[in-house]
């Protein structure tokens, strides 16, 4: 096989390799490493590359293996994580010059769980600073700079898990944790043509993970496939003590195997036809063709429309009054204005300025989305549309003003906390990826990993790389 | 909390500052007291600011007041002005959200559920007891 081919095998590829002894996990993770090494820096997509506790790492896993003691499909498997998860000794600088010099004593959870199933940490991937939460108007907001798309180096990734949309679409890691409150996984994964998962509030623990917006934070994976997504989701679902908003150890986990096939049950699917008020025409031409296998092996799909409402506004309101809280530290000290970014410098001080009774509004308009949205799953299983009406952007765009658009799909999927699964359709003419999204009510994460699945078993655009130079 | 001994408040002057509290934060934006420096003119409206009305207005005014009242010194002119914009422009989002039909019995989506729940349920003996993961081929 040549050595390119390798960096863009799907996990279930990898694991088959590893497990039967074919590839070695030593010999994987220096592939990973070295590509990194090269490409990471021109990406600005790591914070940082830990190579020596992943050889040592992969080491124990090939050991492991070669014992019989195969812990499962990601075994030996190199990853990266956001650097808003805390690893034990390493700098967790949350993307942000304040918090440069953060070192945690203790792992995130969700690099708990992976170590436990064998998944070898090779590095941290670059961010947003804070995640975007004190808002950004460039790409360049972040201690790397701006990261940069590998299918096109002129153009941006997406944020907030800018970084692990890099890795993923550069082949620097096999899989790569990102996180979302409001649009950060969705977007890069359109933006960089890969599979990304948001799963469903309180299904994953955010212990050692940085606070946002505490009732909208979500973390999940950026993968090849959505196949690859399921079985990292598998592995990093599951109540939590130590994250209170975990839901209960009966719900939490989430069992994925391939046997559970694409036919698991027939998708009641819904087309969304008010998701994006306008779509960039590159982006409505591959729409269009995505629409088609979405109608033609979804039998019975539908067009569907979200409820109208404030929802937006909502969303707004909630991540602004939180953000202010989690950062209320940040802001009055005055150590804000250290952010790379010149809205990311004072928009804290407007956030502080909501009043509790707004906020609780906002939450209560939240608790009447929720059953709006509860009624329009009861007629679908599955709505589906564009993962984003744009393109990735040129890496100098004002994103305040040139990337500004309504987004009642992010504003309702991240507030009431349902599942997402974004999956690349198609490029435009400029050779840049355009994603599809999947969205399911809230704990059926499963669907979205069937309808993504199904997708992707009956196209090839997942399997289209950049050619990095 | 012990007011005999003078090292706290009595309950009625609790009440007392509670309702001055109240009334002082209802009151309209040009109404409350500003410092010295707070008379200056405020930054001028860029093009793209949304119309508001009056009340609005004088919201996003007071907001920028009260940034100003605590921060003044932190600010450049252009971050002045750049504060003043994004004051308007959070506040369409302000009125919608108000013009919102709710009833008084509409109530708030805290995300309490897992923990009410949680406490019926003996506590797992340790996370990675939910991963079903690790023990997969």
């Amino acid at each position: 096989m040549p050595a390119e081919e390798i960096f863009y095998l799907p996990l279930s590829d990898l694991a088959k390799r590893i497990e039967t002894k074919k590839l070695s996990p030593v010999e994987l993770t220096q592939l990973y490493l070295d590509r990194s090494t090269k490409f990471g820096p021109r990406l600005n997509a790591y914070a940082l590359l830990t190579p020596d506790s992943a050889l040592e790492q992969a080491k124990v896993a090939e050991k492991e293996i070669q014992h019989g003691h195969y812990r499962g499909p990601l075994h030996g498997i190199p990853y990266a994580a956001k650097d808003l998860l805390a690893v034990k000794d390493l700098p967790t600088t949350w993307g942000a010059k304040p918090y440069a010099d953060q070192v945690f004593q203790y792992d995130a959870t969700v690099i708990e769980h992976l170590t436990r199933v064998g998944a070898i940490l090779i590095g941290k991937a670059a961010m947003i600073e804070l995640a975007g939460g004190m808002g950004y108007r460039f790409a360049s907001a972040s201690l790397q700079g701006p990261a940069k798309n590998p299918w096109n180096t002129n153009c941006w990734t997406c944020g907030s898990s800018s970084g692990s949309g890099a890795i993923v679409a550069a082949g620097l890691a096999a899989f790569a944790i990102g996180t979302e409150t409001w649009g950060s996984i969705i977007c890069p994964s359109a933006f960089c043509g890969v599979s990304g998962l948001r799963p469903t509030y309180g299904r994953v623990s955010r212990y050692g993970a940085m606070a946002l917006a505490p009732s909208m934070d979500k973390i999940g994976p950026l993968a090849r496939t959505a196949e690859d997504c399921a079985r990292v989701f598998a592995a990093i679902a599951g109540h939590d003590p130590k994250d209170r908003s975990t839901v209960p150890i009966d719900k939490g986990a989430f069992t994925y195997s391939p046997s559970l096939d694409l036919k698991a049950r027939p998708l009641k699917v819904g087309w969304l036809t008010n998701a994006w008020p306008k779509l960039d025409s590159g982006v409505a031409k591959v729409l269009l063709a995505a629409e088609k296998v979405v109608r033609k092996f979804f039998g019975g799909t539908k067009s569907a429309t979200l409820p109208d409402g404030p929802f937006e506004d909502a969303a707004n309101i909630v991540v602004s009054a939180e953000c202010a809280a989690s950062f209320r530290g940040l802001i009055r000290s005055g150590r804000v204005s250290e952010l790379t970014d010149p809205l990311g410098q004072i928009s804290g001080y407007v956030n502080e300025q909501y009043s509790a009774a707004d906020y609780l509004r906002a939450l209560s308009i939240r608790e009447i989305l929720q059953k709006k949205m509860e009624a329009l799953f009861a007629s679908f299983d599955v709505l589906v549309t564009a993962a984003q009406p744009i393109p990735a952007t040129p890496l100098e765009t004002n994103l305040e003003t040139d990337l500004a658009f309504p987004d009642p799909l992010g504003a309702i999927g991240n507030l009431c906390g349902l599942p997402a699964l974004a999956v690349p359709c198609g490029f435009t003419e400029n050779n840049l990826p355009v994603g599809l999204q999947f969205v399911a009510r809230a704990g059926d994460d499963f669907a979205v990993i069937q309808a993504a699945r199904t997708f992707q078993a009956h196209t090839e655009w997942h399997r289209k790389h950049p050619k990095l130079a | 909390m012990n007011s005999k001994k003078g090292s706290g408040i009595s309950r009625r002057e609790f009440a007392r500052r509670a309702a001055i509290v109240s009334a002082v934060s209802v009151l309209p934006a040009g109404s409350l007291p500003l410092d010295s420096a707070s008379s200056k003119p405020l930054p001028p409206q860029s093009p793209d600011a949304p119309k508001l009305s009056t009340e609005s207005q004088a919201e996003a005014d007071a907001r920028y007041e009260a940034i100003l009242s605590h921060y003044r010194s932190r600010f450049s002119d252009t971050q002045k002005a750049d504060l003043y914009r994004l004051c308007l422009l959070a506040q369409p989002s302000l009125d919608h959200l108000r013009a919102y039909p709710l009833e008084n019995g509409d109530g708030p989506a805290l995300y309490l559920k897992p923990l009410v729940e949680r406490e019926k349920k003996a506590e797992p003996a340790a996370p990675r007891a939910t991963s079903p993961a690790a023990k997969r081929p």
